[in-house]
C-alpha cells in the first residue's frame, strides 16, 4: 500500500469552477484553497459597498441533527438559540445555526474552534447524528444586496421584516439555500449557504447579477483583516 | 395641417421638445410625450391599421391599449401598441397587417368578401371535404398572425423579481389614490400601481369643460407624494392573480411578482362602444378616446363631430369637445326623456341640439372606408332596441365620439374567486363575495360618481386596515345614484351588418346570431365559436357587449349567461418578460474540471452535469463507449458515481425503517453487508432501486440512482413523518462524492491504496467496509452494476479528486480508463442490469421486471405491498426480457423505444438496446406479452426506418462471472 497522508490533501473550494484561476489570487484557508483577492482592494471595497459576493466556503462547519442534538451540543459549551430557524453567536467566532428542532449547523467565522472541536469527537452517541457539511457558502454585502435577491428569492428579506437572528430556509435561484443576517467589522451582509454542488452554478448567478448592478466578486482577504 | 389644440393643463407632452418621426415611409413630427396614435391622429393621418380579418381601415377606437386597432412595427419590435407607445425620435414605423401598406392594403378586398366568410369559418374549413384542408391550411396560415417575428431579435434581458407590501393598491385613478393615501397616512407601506404612464385615472381627462378637475388631481397626488410609505409605478399592469395576493406587475423593464398582505382592487372601468353600422371607422371613437386625445395630448379628435349616448357621460364627452375648439353637431341619445343633467343643459345653452331617443343608424364612410363624412339618424326603440327608420336624416360630420357604457376592469377579481352579480342599477357585474383579504372600489366596484369614489376608496383603505387587525371605521359601500352609467343594450340593428362588436376579430352582431343557431348558445362555446375576446385586446371592448347579445338572443336576463373564465395573464406578454432571466441550477461533482480537461462530452442527469464519454480526438461516440467498455471487461475503468443519492438512515429503527420503506428484508441483514433495496409507491409501482449498506446495527448508508434520490429522500422524510420511529435521515448526497473502480484489474488497482484486505473471501460481493483509500476515509461497497468485479468508493466530496488522481496514477499500468453514463448504461446491459426510469416506467410493477426475488411479501408492512397482493392475483400483461439481434446483424440499428411486433399486433417496445463489442452482438430488454417471454421466444423490432428485425429472447447476463470475482 502507497503511503499517503490526509494532511497533504488540500481540497479547493467547491464553487473554484466558476471562479477565475489565473486572475484572481488564491491561497490556503482553514486547509481550503480559496480565492482571496479578485481586484484591487480599491476595487473590491468599491464593490463591497454596492453589492460584494465573497466564497467564504473555507469556513469549518459542523452539523448535526438529531432528539439529543441540542444537549449534546450544549454540552460542548455551544450556545443554543432557543427557537427553530434562529440563530446566534458563540464567543464572537462561531455562528450557531438552528435550523430545525433538532438540527443545527455550526460555522467558525475567521479564527473560530468549535467547529474543528466538535469534528474531533469522532465517538457515535445514541440521538446525535452528525450531518456531514460541504456547503458553497458566501457573503453578500452592499446597498444593492436586496435588489439581488428580489431576483433570486420570493421571500422578504428586508430588515424590517426579518428578526435579527432569523435563519431563512428557501430557495435561491431554484436551490435549497439558508440565508440570514449578519454583522461582520460593524457591515450588515446577508449570509447565504447551499449545498456545495451547487456551488459554481450559484456564484455565476449571484456575479451575473451582482455585476449588472455595479458590484462583483470580493475576495476573502477583504475580511481576513 | 394639425388638429392641436392650444396647452391643456396637466397634458402628458412637452410642447418645447419636437421629434421627428416616419409612419408607412411619410415623415411626420411630434412632441415628447406622444403616443404614436397621438402624434399621427395631431398630423391628420386617420388610417392608423387594419382590421385583422376585413382589412378594413382603423383608427383610434379607446386609445388606452383597450383595442389593437394600431399596431405596428419598428423594424425590430413588433405589434407595438400605438395607444400606448410613446414615440421617439427617429422611429420608422409600419402597421402590422397590411399588404401594400395602411393607405392601400391589397387585402382590403376582403372586406366585400366577408359574407364568404361566415362566422365559425376557420371551424367548418376543416369540417368537410377532407381533400381541401391542405388548402385551407394554405390560406389561415397565411391570413393568421399580427406581424413577423424578428428571429434576429437581441436578447434583452427582463428581470423577474419579488417585491413585498402591507396594501398592493391596482389602479392609480382618484379611487386608488385615495385609498393608498388613506391606508399609508394609518402606516402601511402600500405599493400603487397604474397601468398608464401617469397616476390620475380619469381624473385627468373626464372633465366636462371645468378645470377644477385639474387642482382635484393634483391634492390627491400631493397627498400620495407625502407618503413616504407609498410607492408608486406607473406603466405598470397587474396581470394576474395568484393564490395569497401574489399579483404579477409587468413593465417594460420585467416582472415583478408582488406579495401583499392584501390588496384593493380600483382598476377602474372599459368603455364600451355602441354597436351600429360603420362604428369602426377611423373617426368614430369612445368618448373616453377623444377625451384622452384632448387632455394628455393636446389634439382635438375631429374637428365637426357627433357625441352617441346612451348615458350621462357623453354630455360631458361633448363639453370636453366643445372646450377643445371641436364643434359638436349634435348629441344623439338613444334613451327617451331628458337625461344628461346640468350638462345636458350647458349644451342646450350653447346651441347643441339633442336628439333623445336616437340613434346613429349608420356611419357614412368618406373615399376608401379612410374616414367619417356624416352619420344617419333616426329615431330608437329603447325598450325594443330596433332603430326607426321612417324619418331617418343625415347630418355631416368628420368624427363621432361614442358613450354606452362600461365594463369593470375586473379580471383580477374574477381570477381571485370573486362572487358577482348583475346590478341592474348601474347594469354591470360588481363583486358579491370578495375572498379574504381582497377589496374592490370604484368603478370596478360600480361606484361612478367621483365624489362617490374617493370615498369609496377610502372606505376600501379601511377595510384592508380592519383586516390586517388594525382601528379603522367601517362604512358600508355606497349606492350609484341617478341614471345608469352603462346602457343595457347599446346596439343598433342593421340589415346591412358591419355593426361590429369585437373589433380585434371583426365580429358583426349577426355573428353571434348565427352563432346561436348553430347551437353555439352558450357564453363559453360562443366565445369559441365566434372567436369573441380572444383577439390581443382579450374582450376588453367587447365581452360585455357580447354577454348583452347572448341574453336577448336567449331571452335571459345577462346575470344567466355569465361571463366567460378570466385567466392570468390577462393581458398579453411578451415572452422575453416571461422567461426572464433564465435560471438553469445544475450541481457539478468536485471531479468536473478533471473530466472538462480530459475531453469529457457531459450529459444532464437529473441536476447534475455528467461525463458521458471520453473521445479522444477524431474518434466518434460508438467508438469511444466501446473503447471505454472493453476496458472495463480486459482491464479496467473508472466512472466518477458523485452524483448518485445517498442517505444515512441512523438510529435504533434504521432496520424497522428499512422494512416499511423497501420491499426487501433487513432486519436480519449482518453488519457489514449489502442488500438490495427497491423501492415502490403506494399502487405498486417501481419508482426506484438503490444498494443499502448496513454500516453499524444502528446505521445503514443507503445509495440509489441519480435522478430520483431528492424525491426519494423527501418521500423518507414523509414516511417518517407518518411513522415516527427512533431514526434520523440525513442526506449526504453532496456531502460524499463516489467513484466505481471495475474491472479485472481493479482489485490489484485499488489493493495498492488501502489496507483494507480485498480478497474475496474476506470482501465478497455486496459487502462494504470502511477503510482508508489513499488516505482518505472511505467507504468501500462491492457492487455488481457493471462488472462482477467492482467497487464503490464513496469519500467525502472535497476529497474525491485526490482519490481519483491517486487511483488514475496507480492504475495507469493496468491500462485503466475512465468512462462515463453512455458506458455505464452498455456495462450495467451486457450485465443484465435494469435501470428504474429507463427499462420501467409509471406503470410497470416489479412482476413486469422479474424482481420476485427482491420483495418480501410476508413482511407486516412495506410500502406498495397491498396493491402488490392484488396484482399478484392477476395476469401479467407485460414481461422485461433480455434479447439478442443475429449475430452478425447489420441492418438498420433498433432504438430504445421502438415497438415490438407479432403477428403485426404491437406487444411491447424496447427499454434498452446497444452493440457490445465484448460480447460481438446487438443486445437488450424490452417488454413482451408473456406469452413472448420463454427463452427462445421470437419477435421483431420494427426500426425507425420501418423495417422489421427479428430478435430471440436470451437469459441474462449477457456475460459470464469473470473468474475469481
Amino acid at each position: 500500500m502507497q503511503a499517503l497522508d490526509i494532511k497533504t490533501i488540500v481540497p479547493i473550494s467547491p464553487v473554484a469552477h466558476a471562479q477565475p484561476r489565473d486572475s484572481a489570487k488564491w491561497d490556503v484557508v482553514n486547509n481550503m484553497e480559496i480565492a482571496v483577492e479578485f481586484a484591487n482592494a480599491d476595487i473590491e471595497q468599491a464593490r463591497k459597498k454596492v453589492l460584494g459576493v465573497t466564497d467564504v466556503s473555507c469556513f469549518e462547519r459542523y452539523g448535526v441533527k438529531g432528539p439529543q442534538a441540542s444537549q449534546w451540543l450544549a454540552d460542548h459549551e455551544l450556545a443554543i438559540p432557543s427557537n427553530p430557524n434562529s440563530w446566534t453567536r458563540c464567543d464572537q467566532k462561531t455562528l450557531v445555526l438552528r435550523l430545525g428542532s433538532s438540527e443545527f449547523l455550526v460555522e467558525d467565522q475567521l479564527g473560530g474552534l468549535a467547529s474543528k472541536k466538535l469534528a474531533n469527537n469522532t465517538s457515535r452517541i445514541a440521538g446525535v447524528y452528525k450531518v456531514p457539511r460541504a456547503d458553497a457558502a458566501f457573503i453578500l454585502s452592499g446597498r444593492e444586496v436586496l435588489n439581488l435577491f428580489s431576483e433570486l428569492c420570493s421571500l422578504d428579506l428586508r430588515a424590517t421584516s426579518l428578526l435579527a437572528n432569523d435563519v431563512i430556509m428557501t430557495q435561491v435561484a431554484g436551490v435549497s439555500a439558508i440565508v440570514l443576517r449578519q454583522t461582520i467589522n460593524g457591515e450588515p451582509v446577508y449570509r447565504l449557504w447551499c449545498d456545495g454542488t451547487y456551488g459554481p452554478y450559484m456564484w455565476e448567478v449571484l456575479i451575473e447579477i451582482a455585476t449588472e448592478l455595479g458590484g462583483g466578486a470580493v475576495g476573502l482577504a477583504s475580511y481576513q483583516n | 395641417m394639425s388638429l392641436r389644440t392650444p396647452k391643456q393643463a396637466g397634458e402628458w407632452i412637452n410642447r418645447n421638445k419636437k421629434i421627428s418621426f416616419s409612419f408607412e415611409g411619410e415623415a411626420f413630427s411630434a412632441f415628447e410625450g406622444d403616443t404614436i396614435s397621438s402624434a399621427l391622429w395631431a398630423a391628420e393621418q386617420k388610417v392608423l391599421g387594419r382590421s385583422f380579418k376585413y382589412h378594413r381601415p382603423r383608427g383610434v377606437l379607446s386609445l388606452a391599449n383597450h383595442d389593437v386597432n394600431v399596431m405596428l412595427t419598428d423594424g425590430m419590435d413588433t405589434n407595438m401598441r400605438g395607444d400606448v407607445v410613446e414615440i421617439k425620435d427617429g422611429m420608422s414605423l409600419y402597421e402590422v397587417n397590411t399588404s401594400g401598406g395602411v393607405k392601400k392594403d391589397k387585402n382590403s378586398y376582403i372586406d366585400s368578401i366577408s359574407p364568404l366568410l361566415p362566422v365559425g369559418f376557420y371551424y367548418k374549413a376543416f369540417h368537410t371535404p377532407r381533400r381541401l384542408f391542405p388548402f385551407w391550411e394554405g390560406v389561415i396560415r397565411r391570413a393568421a398572425g399580427l406581424g413577423i417575428v424578428n428571429f434576429n431579435y437581441p436578447r434583452i434581458l427582463k428581470r423577474k423579481q419579488h417585491s413585498h407590501c402591507d396594501l398592493l393598491v391596482v389602479g392609480a385613478g382618484p379611487t386608488g389614490l385615495s385609498a393608498a393615501y388613506v391606508a399609508a397616512k394609518a402606516g402601511l407601506e402600500v405599493t400603487l400601481i397604474d397601468e398608464n404612464r401617469h397616476a390620475g385615472g380619469s381624473l385627468g381627462y373626464n372633465r366636462a369643460g371645468d378645470e377644477a378637475a385639474v387642482a382635484q388631481l393634483d391634492d390627491l397626488l400631493s397627498k400620495v407624494a407625502s407618503q413616504p410609505n407609498i410607492t408608486v409605478r406607473t406603466g405598470a399592469y397587474a396581470a394576474g392573480y395568484y393564490p395569497d395576493h401574489l399579483i404579477p406587475i409587468v413593465e417594460a423593464g420585467g416582472i415583478t411578482k408582488v406579495r401583499a398582505k392584501t390588496v384593493i382592487v380600483a382598476s377602474g372601468a372599459f368603455e364600451q362602444p355602441p354597436v351600429f353600422r360603420y362604428n369602426d371607422l377611423p373617426g368614430v371613437m369612445l368618448g373616453s378616446a377623444a377625451q384622452r386625445l384632448i387632455y394628455r395630448y393636446g389634439v382635438r379628435p375631429f374637428s365637426n363631430g357627433i357625441v352617441v349616448t346612451a348615458n350621462d357621460y357623453g354630455y360631458r364627452v361633448a363639453i370636453d369637445l366643445l372646450e377643445a375648439g371641436t364643434k359638436v353637431a349634435a348629441v344623439v341619445d338613444l334613451r327617451p326623456g331628458a337625461n344628461g343633467g346640468a350638462q345636458a343643459a350647458e349644451l342646450t345653452h350653447r346651441g347643441i341640439k339633442i336628439y333623445a331617443g336616437h340613434c346613429v343608424y349608420e356611419a357614412l364612410a368618406s373615399s376608401g372606408k379612410s374616414g367619417v363624412r356624416g352619420a344617419v339618424i333616426c329615431a330608437y326603440d329603447d325598450k325594443e332596441n330596433v332603430a326607426l327608420t321612417d324619418n331617418k336624416f343625415t347630418l355631416e360630420c368628420d368624427g363621432i365620439a361614442m358613450s354606452a357604457g362600461w365594463a369593470p376592469a375586473g379580471a383580477l377579481l374574477y381570477q381571485a374567486g370573486t362572487g358577482m352579480q348583475f346590478d341592474y342599477g348601474v347594469e354591470q357585474f360588481v363583486p358579491n363575495r370578495l375572498p379574504e383579504g381582497l377589496f374592490a372600489a370604484g368603478k370596478v366596484n360600480g361606484i361612478f360618481d367621483l365624489d362617490q369614489r374617493m370615498r369609496d376608496g377610502a372606505r376600501a383603505a379601511n377595510d384592508a386596515l380592519s383586516y390586517l387587525g388594525l382601528q379603522a371605521p367601517h362604512n358600508s359601500i355606497e349606492q350609484h345614484v341617478g341614471n345608469s352609467p352603462s346602457h343595457a343594450y347599446p346596439m343598433v340593428p342593421h340589415p346591412k351588418g358591419k355593426n361590429f362588436v369585437d373589433f380585434d376579430e371583426d365580429i358583426q352582431i349577426k355573428d353571434f346570431v348565427n352563432a346561436a343557431k348553430e347551437g353555439f348558445d352558450n357564453i363559453e362555446l360562443m366565445k369559441r365559436f365566434t372567436t369573441v375576446g380572444m383577439g390581443p385586446s382579450q374582450g376588453k371592448h367587447s365581452n360585455m357587449n357580447a354577454i348583452r347579445i347572448l341574453a336577448k338572443i336567449r331571452g335571459l336576463p345577462v346575470e344567466k349567461i355569465g361571463t366567460t373564465t378570466s385567466r392570468p395573464f390577462f393581458h398579453p406578454t411578451p415572452i422575453g418578460h416571461l422567461g426572464g432571466r433564465g435560471f438553469h441550477s445544475h450541481r457539478l461533482t468536485s471531479l468536473h474540471d478533471w473530466h472538462q480537461a480530459n475531453g469529457a462530452v457531459f450529459t444532464d442527469v437529473g441536476a447534475w452535469k455528467r461525463a458521458a464519454y471520453y473521445p479522444t480526438t477524431g474518434q466518434t461516440k460508438e467508438d469511444a463507449i466501446q473503447r471505454e467498455a472493453l476496458a472495463v471487461r480486459k482491464t479496467a475503468g473508472i466512472i466518477d458515481s458523485s452524483s448518485f443519492g445517498k442517505i444515512e438512515v441512523h438510529g435504533a429503527d434504521a432496520a424497522l425503517f428499512l422494512e416499511r420503506f423497501f420491499t426487501g428484508s433487513f432486519a436480519d441483514q449482518s453488519v457489514g453487508s449489502c442488500r438490495y433495496a427497491m423501492l415502490l409507491d403506494e399502487s405498486g409501482v417501481v419508482v426506484d432501486d438503490g444498494i443499502a449498506s448496513r454500516l453499524a446495527e444502528d446505521l445503514f448508508y443507503i445509495s440509489m440512482g441519480t435522478s430520483n434520490a431528492a424525491a426519494v429522500y423527501r418521500e423518507m422524510q414523509r414516511a417518517q413523518q407518518e411513522w415516527q420511529l427512533t431514526i434520523g435521515l440525513v442526506n449526504v448526497t453532496g456531502a460524499y462524492g463516489a467513484i466505481n473502480l471495475a474491472g479485472p484489474s481493479a482489485r490489484e488497482i485499488l489493493s495498492s491504496l488501502t489496507d483494507v484486505d480485498l480478497a474475496y473471501e474476506a470482501f465478497p460481493n455486496s459487502s462494504v467496509r470502511e477503510g482508508i483509500v489513499a488516505g482518505v476515509q472511505a467507504r468501500i461497497i462491492r457492487v455488481t452494476f457493471v462488472s462482477d468485479m467492482a467497487y464503490e468508493l464513496h469519500v467525502p466530496m472535497a476529497q474525491v479528486p485526490h482519490v481519483w488522481n491517486a487511483l488514475m496514477s496507480t492504475g495507469k499500468k493496468h491500462g485503466l480508463r475512465p468512462f462515463g453514463t453512455d458506458t455505464q448504461r452498455l456495462l450495467r446491459l451486457e450485465m443484465g442490469n435494469h435501470m428504474p426510469g429507463i427499462d420501467t416506467d409509471g406503470l410497470t410493477n416489479p412482476f413486469e421486471i422479474c424482481a420476485e426475488w427482491a420483495i418480501k411479501m410476508s413482511k407486516p408492512y412495506f410500502i406498495g405491498q397491498r396493491s402488490l397482493t392484488i396484482l399478484e392475483k392477476r395476469p401479467l400483461r407485460k414481461q422485461l426480457v433480455s434479447f439478442v439481434l443475429a449475430t452478425n446483424f447489420n441492418g438498420e440499428m433498433p432504438m430504445d423505444c421502438n415497438l415490438v411486433i407479432d403477428g403485426g399486433e404491437i406487444i411491447g417496445r424496447v427499454t434498452s438496446i446497444g452493440y457490445s463489442k465484448f460480447i460481438d452482438r446487438c443486445i437488450g430488454f424490452a417488454y413482451v406479452t408473456p406469452s413472448k417471454k420463454e427463452v427462445g421466444s421470437e419477435f421483431q423490432i420494427r426500426t425507425d426506418g420501418g423495417s422489421l428485425v427479428t430478435a430471440t429472447v436470451v437469459k441474462a447476463p449477457f456475460l459470464k462471472n469473470q473468474k475469481g470475482a
